[in-house]
C-alpha cells in the first residue's frame, strides 16, 4: 500500500528531512501543477506548493535576529547627528572603558580595538572597525574582510545556493509571480514571503509582498508588520523599520519584535535607547533570556565588562546551558587573573552536553589548565584541540597558544617552533610575529627582531605590543 | 643551621639612597582564548562550505564534459 504522498511529505517535514520533503512535493506538483490563476486548482496541489516553499525555506533558514552584516556602504551613515558622540552613548567609541574591565595589557584586542569576547556571532565577526579608514584597511587579512555592502555579503551567496541544486532552474520564477494575488491568500502568503526572504533573498519583492499583505489584512496583523520591518531593515531604511516594529508592538507584544526593534536602535548607534527597550521588554516578559542577553551584549560592546558579566550571570540563572553566557563569563575570569574560575566555566559539563565539542573549547581548556597550574590536563587538551581544528586560522591560534605554554615552562626552543608553526599556518598572525621578535632578541639577532616587529605593527596597528617593543629596542641600540 | 646563618647575613641599608634602574623589557602578546561560535554562525559557515563544495563539483563535472566533447 502506498502512503498518500502529501502525508508522506508532511511526515518528512516534521522529521526535518527537508530535501526529501521538497522532492515528494515536486512530484505531486508535476502530476497536477499549481496554477494561481486557474480557478480549478486542487487543494492538494496548493498544499504541496505551500509545503515545498516551507521545506526549502527551512533548509537555508537562519535566525534573522542574529544576522547582521555591516558592509562598508553602511558605514556612510546618514543618520548620525554628531560626528563625535558623548562618552557612554555610542557603540562606536571603543576607547572609553567605564566598567573597570581589564586593560589591553592583559586582555587582547580585536581589530576594532575592542577587548576580545568569549563568543562570536555573525554581527560581531566583522569586528566593526570604527572609522572608514580602518574598514578599508582591514580587508588586507582575508578572513576579516568586510563586504562592500551588506547586500553583497553572505546573503546573496546563500540565496543563489538553492538554484544550483535543481537542474531545472529555480522553484519559483520571481518575475512571473503575481504578488498582489498571493497577498490576498493568507494561507499561502506567509510561507511564500519567508521563501522569498530567506531563499531568494529578493528583498525588494519580499517588501512588495509584505506591503500588499499588510494592506490586505487592514493593518491588523502584527506578523506582517514585523516582516515589513525586517525588509526595511535589510534595505537600510531604519526609521521606517522602527515605525513598523513599534506599530507591531503596540498591537501585540512579542519578544521577537522587541529584539528586532533593539537591533534597529543598535544600528542607529543608540545603545541607551536599545537598553531602555530591553528593560521594557523584560517588564513584559520577566526573565526572558534573549532580552537579558541583548542587554549584556550592549554593555559588552560599550566596554562595560563588569555590568555585562552581571547580566550574563542573570542569564545563567534563567538558563544554565546558555553557551554565550558561559563563554563570556569564562573569558572574563581568565583575563581578570582568575584562570581557575574560568576553568570551572569551560570545563562545565553543560557545554559538552550542548554539543560544543570543538577546537576552541579545548584550546581554552588547555590555556586555563596551564594558568591554573593543572599541568596534567594542559597538553592533552591542546592535543585534542589540534585534532579538532577546522581551518588554518584555528590551527595557527592553537600553535600560538602552545607557544605561550612553552614560554611558561621555559622551553624557548619549543616556543620558537610553536610561533613559527603559527606563522606557517596563518601568515597574518601579528601576535606570533611580535612574540617571535622577542625570542629573536633574546638570541641577540637584532635585525631579525626589528623586521618581525615591523611586520607585526603593520599587520595589526591596534596592538600596542609591537610598537612598545620597537621603541624599547630602538632605545637600547 | 647556625653556620650558614653566620655566612650569609642580610644587608639592610639603614641610610643613604636606594636607587633602582627601570629597564624596559620586551612584552609578549597575551595568550588568546578563542571565542566559541554561535549556532547561527556555525550554520552559516556550514551552508557556505556546502555551497562552495557543490559549485566546485559542478564546475569539475562541466570541465570533464568539455574534455570529453573536445576529442570526439
Amino acid at each position: 500500500i502506498n502512503m498518500d504522498p502529501l502525508f508522506l511529505a508532511w511526515s518528512y517535514f516534521r522529521r526535518r528531512k527537508f530535501q526529501l520533503c521538497a522532492d515528494v512535493c515536486s512530484k505531486i506538483l508535476e502530476e497536477n501543477p499549481f496554477d494561481q490563476d486557474a480557478e480549478n486548482t486542487s487543494l492538494a496541489s496548493e498544499a504541496a506548493w505551500s509545503l515545498k516553499t516551507r521545506a526549502l525555506t527551512e533548509t537555508v533558514y537562519i535566525d534573522e535576529v542574529d544576522v547582521d552584516h555591516e558592509g562598508i556602504a553602511e558605514m556612510l551613515d546618514e543618520n548620525a547627528i554628531a560626528q563625535v558622540a558623548r562618552p557612554g552613548t555610542s557603540l562606536k567609541l571603543p576607547g572609553t572603558s567605564q566598567g573597570g574591565g581589564p586593560t589591553p595589557s592583559v586582555r587582547p584586542m580585536t581589530h576594532a580595538g575592542r577587548p576580545v569576547t568569549g563568543f562570536v556571532r555573525p554581527s560581531t565577526q566583522s569586528g566593526r572597525p570604527g572609522t572608514m579608514e580602518q574598514a578599508i584597511k582591514t580587508p588586507r587579512t582575508g578572513h576579516t574582510a568586510r563586504p562592500v555592502t551588506s547586500a553583497s555579503g553572505r546573503y546573496v551567496r546563500l540565496g543563489t545556493a538553492s538554484m544550483l541544486t535543481s537542474p531545472e532552474g529555480p522553484f519559483l520564477n520571481m518575475s512571473r509571480l503575481n504578488l498582489s494575488k498571493y497577498a490576498q491568500m493568507p494561507n499561502l502568503s506567509k510561507s511564500l514571503f519567508e521563501y522569498i526572504f530567506h531563499n531568494e533573498n529578493d528583498i525588494k519583492n519580499a517588501t512588495d509582498l509584505a506591503a500588499l499583505a499588510t494592506e490586505h489584512a487592514q493593518f491588523k496583523d502584527w506578523w506582517w508588520k514585523v516582516q515589513l520591518g525586517k525588509c526595511y531593515y535589510r534595505l537600510g531604511l531604519h526609521r521606517e523599520a522602527e515605525k513598523q516594529f513599534k506599530s507591531a508592538l503596540s498591537q501585540q507584544e512579542m519578544v521577537d519584535a522587541f529584539l528586532y526593534l533593539a537591533k534597529v536602535y543598535q544600528r542607529l548607534d543608540q545603545p541607551l535607547t536599545a537598553l531602555n527597550l530591553f528593560k521594557q521588554g523584560l517588564d513584559r516578559f520577566p526573565g526572558e533570556v534573549t532580552l537579558l542577553t541583548g542587554i549584556a551584549r550592549i554593555h559588552e560592546e560599550m566596554n562595560n565588562i563588569a555590568s555585562a558579566t552581571e547580566y550574563y550571570k542573570e542569564v545563567l540563572k534563567q538558563d544554565n546551558t546558555h553557551v554565550e553566557a558561559i563563554a563570556c563569563i569564562g573569558s572574563n575570569h581568565f583575563y581578570t587573573d582568575q584562570p581557575e574560575i574560568a576553568l570551572r566555566f569551560y570545563r562545565n559539563r553543560r557545554l559538552l552536553q550542548m554539543g560544543v565539542y570543538n577546537c576552541q573549547l579545548y584550546n581554552n581548556l588547555g590555556l586555563c589548565c596551564f594558568y591554573a597550574q593543572q599541568y596534567d590536563m594542559t597538553l592533552t587538551s591542546f592535543e585534542r584541540a589540534l585534532s579538532l581544528v577546522a581551518n588554518d586560522e584555528e590551527l595557527a591560534d592553537v600553535w600560538y597558544n602552545l607557544g605561550h605554554v612553552a614560554v611558561g615552562i621555559g622551553d624557548l626552543n619549543l616556543a620558537y617552533q610553536c610561533f613559527k608553526l603559527a606563522l606557517a599556518n596563518n601568515n597574518d598572525h601579528a601576535e606570533a610575529y611580535n612574540n617571535l621578535a622577542v625570542l629573536e632578541l633574546r638570541k641577540g639577532r637584532v635585525e631579525q627582531a626589528k623586521a618581525f616587529l615591523q611586520t607585526a605593527s603593520s599587520l595589526a596597528p591596534h596592538m600596542y605590543e609591537p610598537h612598545f617593543n620597537f621603541a624599547a629596542l630602538s632605545d637600547k641600540v | 643551621m647556625p653556620e650558614v646563618k653566620s655566612m650569609f647575613r642580610e644587608v639592610l641599608p639603614k641610610q643613604g639612597q636606594l636607587s633602582m634602574e627601570d629597564v624596559p623589557t620586551m612584552v609578549l602578546c597575551k595568550p588568546k582564548l578563542l571565542p566559541l561560535k554561535s549556532v547561527t554562525l556555525e550554520k552559516l559557515e556550514k551552508m557556505q562550505q556546502e555551497t562552495q563544495e557543490l559549485v566546485r563539483q559542478q564546475e569539475m563535472a562541466l570541465r570533464e564534459q568539455m574534455h570529453q566533447e573536445q576529442p570526439g
